[in-house]
This record gives structure tokens, sequence and C-alpha cells, in this order.
């Protein structure tokens, strides 16, 4: 690990510059360890895949002393680190996977084992950002790996689950972006009415399941006032 | 008795800002709050309330406002004109309020946005912790907080205090030029000298693309080909990023948490007030310190 001055009021954490579950393990791990050591000067953080930013204020602290003070801090042992698994259900059916038929082309994969792949293995949720909520997570097995919409879609709707590259993501909320549409759940992974708006926090795992259309509408209904 | 503020005219943008939603940004919640900070805390200053209290940003147009009941007003930050029943008002200082008025602004003179303050609690409610402006979906998380026309606002007055006010030789200029200082981003050695001496040592006029989330700047980095792709990383009020395109941006309150591109460097936080005042047309001049 890596530690620099960001701007006068902040310290950049850096990591190997790689997209991997154990790299960001890493920061997850540096995160909580800030987090749970209650650092007066410290207003807030921002875990990234392979990063972590830390923002202070300059009335309490400096660079120097607050990174001194990380460096001393003893990281959680991996079995003490508080990540949820979640089980998202997921409809692959149409209305909702938008661009399935595009994966397909680009990965020779037929429609079902899309489906059977991105249901097999666990995710990390590796970042939230880009939007409130936005969950990037991986690693897709290699077989999955697709490319972008070259042209971005307006509109995606919220609950949509993409593809892009190495990672899959659930969109918060509707906003424009080019990730390959497979799929939609029923959850709402961003509440702002919910004292604890979101669902995931950064480090957390998740597994997709599988659901048919009429389950969806059911679940539509049950998460209809929230998670 | 509350005090009533009935906006007879929205303005161009006229938000309510408090310092902001510190503490989510690693759910990928914008910091947000007052752009000029230092202005807004004078004028909550000025009317007795804490410096962390909800106020309005009002931003180059300002808004027509129905004030009623009796209540402590102070204005700060751009000049854009003030008046009373058409009588001219000074800034920077306490103003009673008695009896049912109308605040208009008028020609902006200086700066870009002016802080409005008035004493007292403000029924409206905030989003997690804060009454600075949300939006979801297109939908705002925070109703009250973006001011349309006929929106009322409601305020308990504090105990009036005594005028306070602010003396011309501590109050902020805003000049449309400013010296920016700015310190090393993450990835300033990726770029070559050549890029960051042209950076450095030319005007970056402001482009009309800007807002409260960033100031998209009408220059290009000359020399610059972003050789690989990073993986995004936390950025902050005061980034200055690269576009693929060379475009600089400088990203401000309402910036989204994390991105991809290069950080060239940071502004000092003590000049984001003064950078925040500058608006389309105006120009920065960068120093690296």
């Amino acid at each position: 690990m890596n530690i620099r001055s960001y701007g006068d009021t902040a310290l950049l954490l850096n990591f190997e510059q790689k997209i991997s579950p154990n790299i960001n393990a890493k920061v997850v791990a540096w995160n909580q360890a800030i987090q749970k050591a209650n650092i007066s000067s410290v207003v807030y953080t921002i875990p990234a895949y392979c990063s972590l930013t830390v923002v202070f204020d300059p009335v309490q602290t400096n660079h120097q002393q607050l990174a001194e003070h990380i460096k001393s801090l003893e990281l959680p042992k991996n079995s003490a680190i508080t990540a949820k698994t979640h089980q998202v259900p997921v409809c692959y059916e149409q209305p909702y996977a938008l661009d399935i038929q595009e994966v397909a082309q680009q990965t020779g994969l037929d429609h079902k084992e899309i489906i059977q792949i991105h249901t097999q293995d666990t995710f990390q949720v590796y970042m939230l950002g880009f939007l409130p909520g936005f969950a990037y997570m991986g690693k897709l097995p290699k077989e999955l790996y697709c490319r972008r919409k070259l042209t971005p879609r307006p509109k995606v709707p919220a609950c949509a689950v993409g593809l892009a590259g190495q990672q899959t993501g659930i969109y918060p909320s509707v906003a424009p972006g080019g990730w390959q549409i497979i799929g939609q759940t029923p959850i709402p992974i961003f509440n702002p009415n919910k004292e604890q708006p979101f669902l995931f926090s950064v480090g957390d795992r998740v597994q997709f399941q599988a659901i048919s259309q009429q389950e969806f509408e059911q679940l539509s209904i049950v998460y209809q006032n929230g998670y | 008795m509350a005090t009533k503020l009935y906006f007879q005219r929205s303005g161009l943008q006229t938000t309510i800002q408090d310092m902001g939603r510190l503490g989510y940004q690693n759910k990928g919640i914008p910091v947000g709050g007052t752009m000029d900070k230092s202005s807004a805390q004078a004028a909550n200053w000025l009317v007795g309330n804490n410096s962390n209290s909800p106020l309005l940003e009002v931003t180059i147009l300002g808004p027509k406002i129905e004030i009623e009941g009796p209540c402590q007003i102070a204005i700060t930050g751009a000049d854009l004109s003030p008046t009373i029943d058409g009588q001219v008002i000074r800034m920077y200082q306490t103003i009673n309020i008695q009896k049912k008025a109308t605040l208009a602004f008028g020609r902006l003179k200086n700066g870009c946005r002016a802080y409005l303050a008035v004493g007292g609690q403000w029924q409206i409610q905030p989003w997690l912790g804060s009454y600075s402006t949300a939006t979801n979906n297109g939908k705002m998380l925070t109703p009250h907080s973006f001011i349309r026309e006929k929106s009322q606002l409601s305020i308990l007055p504090n105990i009036p205090i005594s005028v306070r006010n602010i003396p011309i030789e501590k109050q902020p200029k805003f000049n449309s030029s400013q010296r920016i200082r700015v310190s090393k981003g993450p990835e300033f050695n990726l770029f070559s000298a050549y890029s960051i001496g042209h950076f450095f040592s030319h005007a970056h006029p402001i482009s009309p693309q800007s807002n409260r989330m960033g100031y998209r700047l009408d220059s290009k980095l000359i020399d610059f080909e972003p050789k690989q792709e990073l993986i995004s990383s936390g950025v902050i009020p005061g980034t200055i990023q690269i576009s693929n395109s060379g475009q600089p941006i400088v990203l401000m309150k309402d910036a989204q948490t994390t991105g991809g591109y290069y950080r060239l460097g940071n502004v000092f936080s003590e000049d984001l007030d003064r950078l925040a005042q500058l608006k389309p047309g105006d120009s920065i001049w960068f120093s690296l310190e």
C-alpha cells in the first residue's frame, strides 16, 4: 500500500492497480479499520476498486500525522470483516433482458448459458459510485466478458442488471448508461425513503438467482415499499 | 409566529444548501452543500444561526421573495444588487424585517452566487442529515430545497440579535479572473512537462456547461494522449480531471464520488470558495504550489 497526499484535505491509499477481489478486500479491510478507529479528523472515505480516499479536517490534523495514524492501525482479520451476502433475484426474461441478444452474439453463449454463468458464482461489491448506490461487482467468469454498448442507452431502467467488461452491476435508479442489460431485479437496491437507503456496502457478496416473469411481478409488489 | 417566504420568481437556480451530506460518499452520494462556504457561513453568522444552518444559494439571476412576518436576514457573496421594497440594501449586514416586504435582486455586479440567510429554524425536511438539494430519478429527495415560482418556506425566527456587520476590508473581492492554487494530483506524473507547462501558463475560460457538479473549462491540454485506461478511484471537490479529449474539468460540490479520468491536480480547499464565485466566461489562472 502506498499513501500519498490528495489535495490539502485528503490522503489517497493506493493498492496494486488491478481489478481483483483480493486487492479490493484490502481496500475494504483498511476502510473498516479507519471507520472502527473512529478518528475524529476523518470526514469521509471513498473506497474504490484498488484505492481508498480519506478526506480529513485540516484544522484537526495534517497529511503526515493522519498517514502515521492509519499505518499504525490493526487490520481486521478476514473473518471479522463485516460483509453481508445477498441473494438477489433477477428476471433474465423479456422485457427486462434488453441486451441479451447482443451479449449472446459477443460471447457465443446462448440465453440459458448466460443465466447459468451469471448465477453460478458469488460476486464481490467492489465500489459504490457513479450514481448513489450504483454497485460495481465482479469478477465475472471470462466467458461472460463483453464490451459496453457503442451508444449508451439514454435511460436504463432502475434495478437493471448489466455487464461491462469483467464486471456486473445494478442500476439504482433510472440513468443513462452503456452497460449490456441482461435482466432486472425486483429489489430496490437504493431506497431514499429508508433510514438506511442502500442495500449494499463495499465488500458485500452478491449471489444472483434466476426468477420467472411471474415471480418478478409478485416480488415487485412485496418490495414496492422497500426491501 | 413563523416567518413565511413566498417566491414570486424563482431566479435562475435558487437552492437551499447547508454544509453538505458528509459521510455517505462510500455509497456514492455527492458531498453537496454551499459552493462558497465562507460566504455562506458569514451570512448565517450575521443572523445568529449556527454555521451549518440551511440558507439560500442564489445563482446569477436572483429570485423575488415576499417576506411575511418579522425576521432578520443577511446577504453575502455575489453582489446581485439586492433591494427591499425597491430600496437598495446593504450586504454583509444584519437586516431587520419588521413587516411584509419584498426582497428582489437586480443586476449581477460581481461574483456568481449570493447567500441569503434568515435567522431561525427552517421548517424543511432533511435527507441523510442534510438540507442540501438532492435528486433521484429526476425527483427531489429534498422537496423544499429547489426553489420554484410559488415555492413557500416557513421559518421559526430566532430571538433577534443586535445588528452585526462585516467590515468592507474583510469582505471577499470577486474578480472575473482568479489565480487558483493547485497541488499535484495522483496522476500528475503521467502528464508530459510540455502539457503541464502549458496548463499552468495559460488562462482557462469557464465553459457555459458548468454547474454545481463541475466547472468545464474551455481549454485543451496540449500534448496529451491518455496512454492507459485508469481504474476508477475517488474524486473530491477541487479535483481537476482531464477528459480523454483533453478538456479540464474542476469537480465541484455536487460531483460524483468516483471517476476514471486522469487527475492532474487538486484546488486548494481555501480557494474553492473564490472559484465558486466565477461564472461562465470568467477565467482561471492555475498556479502550482
